[in-house]
């Protein structure tokens, strides 16, 4: 069973593509299918992407942490970043409406809440923002 | 994911296959988007019945590439979607925005009025 993976990235949308590969591995190792692997490191690049976004405004020098633990029938990710932003509890709950439904932007927690199937947000004991992501295991 | 670009009965057809998400080869779709509105080609039929993941990135490539058409004059529509992708869709409500057809002859027939 996996145990205390730790990942530090910088907020630099160049590192996406293979944090997105070695979360896809760790779901496989954890014995999610192949295909859920793919919807699992979807929805945690998302809640990623936004981080490094919202949380550290894109400063590369800001990291996202990423911790990574395997507990009986499930996946759990913690994702910090360095902001103390409090998402409104609705946040992607709901798509947008008018010019939000047509911006080219801003569903991405929207997808990863229903890829994810628990996705919460909160602070860290450090006050600084962090995602709960959970992936059920069968 | 792979691009392949034909034109049937006039109108542009772009197939996509595997996962549309963050990366390099977004931009490569963003260019055929742009290709195809720098060149007048007007409607564009996105075949997706090949496409396994999309995530937000590629969906904002898809709304930018559908307003964009809208801007000059044109239309986007898609063929096709998977359960999974429509079901994207559904849930971002950009099924209200999108055109959506199952049939190619019927969707080359419906861009060519």
């Amino acid at each position: 069973m996996l145990k205390g993976i730790v990942l530090k990235i910088p907020s630099d949308g160049s590192v996406v593509e293979s944090v997105q590969i070695f979360v896809e591995k760790v779901g496989i190792t954890s014995g999610v299918s192949e295909e859920d692997a793919t919807g699992l490191s979807i929805a945690v690049m998302e809640v990623v992407k936004n981080a490094m976004e919202h949380g550290n405004g894109g400063d590369p020098k800001k990291a996202v942490t990423i911790y990574i633990d395997a507990f009986p029938g499930r996946l759990q990710f913690l994702i910090d970043d360095c902001g103390t932003w409090q998402p409104d509890a609705d946040l992607g709950h709901e798509p947008g409406e008018g010019e939000a439904l047509i911006s080219s932007r801003g569903r991405g927690v929207l997808i990863a809440r229903n890829l994810a199937r628990w996705l919460d947000y909160g602070l860290n004991p450090e006050g600084k923002t962090r995602a709960t992501l959970i992936w059920p295991l069968s | 994911m792979k691009i392949k670009e034909e034109i049937k009965d006039g109108i542009k057809v772009i197939r996509l296959s595997g996962k549309v998400i963050s990366g390099p080869d977004l931009m490569d779709l963003k260019t055929v988007f742009q290709t195809s509105i720098n060149n007048n080609m007007g409607n564009v039929l996105l075949d997706l019945s090949r496409v396994a993941w999309m995530d937000s990135s590629g969906l904002g490539v898809l709304v930018s590439g559908h307003t964009s058409l809208a801007r000059e004059g044109g239309r986007m529509a898609i063929l096709n979607a998977t359960k999974k992708i429509n079901e994207l869709f559904i849930i971002t409500k950009l099924i209200t925005i999108f055109e959506t057809f199952t049939d190619e002859n019927e969707a080359l027939a419906s861009l060519k009025e």
